[in-house]
């Protein structure tokens, strides 16, 4: 698979991240270069091989309808925020 | 030309677990403040991992069995990536590869199918406020849990797009998943919408028309849809597939933002959340409790209670089920109090066509109906009232009066037959007593002309004599009985 300036354009507008030229151009390489190791993976034959969704082969992990007092508290976690107002994260306006 | 319409819907339904679908925090939000639902998990802090609520899953299993679907006994998660303020993970956990819940259908009252493709469970996103120059971010509803209903398209018309939500809404709230509260957004619905020639077996390019949050706005939409592309249509322009958006206020729908492709969701399995695999006991047992349907009242109550109304009735869950409850406890209480009145075994039948059309009549025309509906009186105090009027200690003007002081927040509690004796609408029934006074009644000389008019064959006069005696009994005598006895005496 070749990677081309339109895909790393692309891939940067859904991530709503804005990229110099250089950047562009070094990430078109490097991303290449990651696409071409991952695909070796591609040569073999997995057709017998169940797919692997969970390393630690664990099912059924759930928990109880129960609420429990948070570590964190409102003021903690919006403190995290670049800029809030009226208990709300304050955002550039988006649509 | 004439064009057929083809509608597939997408339903999302927030479920009414206590606690989110990935954290122990409060799944409630309901008038509380911006933010203060919100656990580390919904936050998306580094190293925060998410934990399955079980519960979720007996729901999703319940809204399945509703909707007459298979369970899949594997499912598991996927992430869908986009970055958007809602969502401070940048993606939602979803089931994209392996739903859980997996085909059926829902039957509209008026016998269309609609075939379930299928639905998943997923986490539900925060919500943004548009101001001027910024938005603001209101995470309580991240991660709460939701299953998102995707039907076939078997729809062909605006009726049947809105007959097809409000019996989901029906089949939701009956199986108790769902608060069913659709100002607040508890249930929004996608509509998919083309046109194809008639005749023609290809379908015509959809626009989707997204959250829609009434039965009405889902018919409005459609309507529009089918107009403004008929339109495009007919002049060989052709409908861009696209998203669009409805206004309530102006009955258009306008264009979007042009949809992600699927791909650009990159999705992928959701490491953090092993596999679902669900033994077939344990659907099994889950499935068996589901209550009752709306095609299980149509079949149970269809006999005693009037099909418009019952219709009506099923729009109120929360009626229909008290009536339930009336029905499977009042036959031993009515039997145990008046043995003679009610010798069958399914006296129940008559209280029900009578609280029935209460709730309908009386109850659903009171303009505090809404707030009433959240307290309903217990089904012994409705039951008790029932067994009144029928031994007709109640005439049906008191029954009318007693069942709405039953929803007074002052008389509550007090129960049906202290209420109605503290109004003094008790009926007197006790021949005995009826007799004394009517006797006294006619041994009054102002009613002797009466008497004698009436044995002269003047029927209406008996109405001034029976007047007289409710005069005297205040109001609480049983005028068909009264009307019996003097009828008796003046032979």
């Amino acid at each position: 698979m070749e990677i081309k300036r339109e895909d790393i354009l692309h891939l940067a507008d859904l991530s709503e991240l804005s990229l110099s030229e250089a950047e562009i151009t070094t990430l078109e390489k490097d991303l290449q270069g990651i696409i071409n190791y991952i695909s070796q993976i591609g040569e073999l034959d997995t057709s017998k091989v169940e797919p692997t969704y969970q390393v630690f082969e664990m099912e059924n992990v759930w928990r109880d309808d129960v609420i429990k007092e948070q570590d964190a508290t409102r003021e903690e976690l919006l403190a995290l925020t670049k800029e809030e107002k009226d208990n709300q994260v304050k955002v550039p306006k988006v649509l | 030309m004439k064009y057929i319409p083809t509608i597939g819907i997408e339903c999302h339904v927030q479920l009414c677990t206590k606690t989110k679908l990935f954290s122990e925090v409060d799944n409630d939000a309901r008038g509380k403040e911006p933010n203060s639902c919100v656990s580390p998990v919904c936050y998306a802090l580094p190293g925060m991992l998410p934990r399955l609520n079980g519960e979720a899953i007996r729901l999703a299993i319940l809204a399945g069995r509703a909707m007459n679907c298979e369970i899949n006994p594997r499912s598991r998660f996927d992430r869908k990536h986009y970055f958007y303020p809602d969502s401070p993970k940048g993606y939602q956990i979803t089931q994209f590869y392996h739903p859980i819940i997996g085909e059926g259908y829902v039957e509209l009252p008026s016998g269309v199918k609609v075939r379930i493709e299928h639905a998943h469970l997923e986490g539900d996103a925060g919500k943004l406020t548009h101001f001027d120059t910024y938005s603001l971010v209101d995470l309580n509803r991240v991660d709460t849990p939701l299953i998102e209903i995707v039907s076939m398209p078997d729809i062909h018309s605006a009726k049947d797009a809105h007959d097809y939500c409000k019996e989901l809404w029906r089949l939701m709230c009956f199986a108790g998943v769902t608060y069913g509260d659709l100002y607040n957004g508890n249930m929004r619905f996608d509509v998919n919408i083309s046109l194809a020639p008639e005749g023609s077996d290809k379908l015509g390019t959809r626009a989707e028309v997204k959250n829609l949050n009434s039965f009405r706005s889902v018919e409005r939409a459609v309507e529009y849809e089918i107009k403004r592309q008929s339109k495009l249509l007919d002049k060989g322009e052709k409908v861009i597939q696209e998203t669009r958006g409805w206004s309530d206020a102006t009955g258009e729908t306008t264009g979007q933002r042009s949809k992600e492709e699927a791909k650009d969701y990159r999705y992928m399995p959701e490491p953090d959340l092993p596999p679902i695999n669900l033994s077939p006991e344990f659907i099994a047992e889950e499935s068996a409790k589901l209550p009752l349907m709306p095609k299980d009242y149509r079949e149970k109550f269809g006999k005693v209670i009037a099909s418009d109304i019952l219709e009506i009735l099923l729009d109120y869950p929360q009626l229909t089920i008290k009536l339930e409850e009336v029905a499977s406890s009042s036959s031993g209480a009515l039997r145990g109090a008046s043995p003679s009145l009610t010798p069958s075994d399914e006296p129940s039948t008559s209280s029900i066509t009578l609280l029935s059309n209460l709730f309908v009549s009386v109850l659903l025309a009171e303009e505090k109906s809404a707030e009433y509906l959240n307290d309903l009186p217990s089904a012994q105090d409705l039951s008790e009232l029932a067994e009144m009027n029928e031994k007709k200690e109640l005439s049906s003007t008191a029954t009318k009066e007693v069942f709405l002081r039953l929803f007074d927040p002052q008389m509550k509690g007090r129960g049906t037959r202290q209420i109605a004796k503290e109004l003094g609408l008790i009926q007197e029934n006790d021949l005995g007593a009826l007799e004394k006074i009517v006797d006294a009644v006619l041994a009054k000389p102002e009613t002797a002309k009466a008497q004698a008019d009436f044995k002269a064959g003047q029927e209406k006069v008996l109405g001034f004599l029976v007047g007289q005696v409710m005069k005297e009994s205040h109001g609480k005598a049983n005028p068909s009985a009264v009307q019996e006895i003097l009828r008796k005496k003046l032979k």
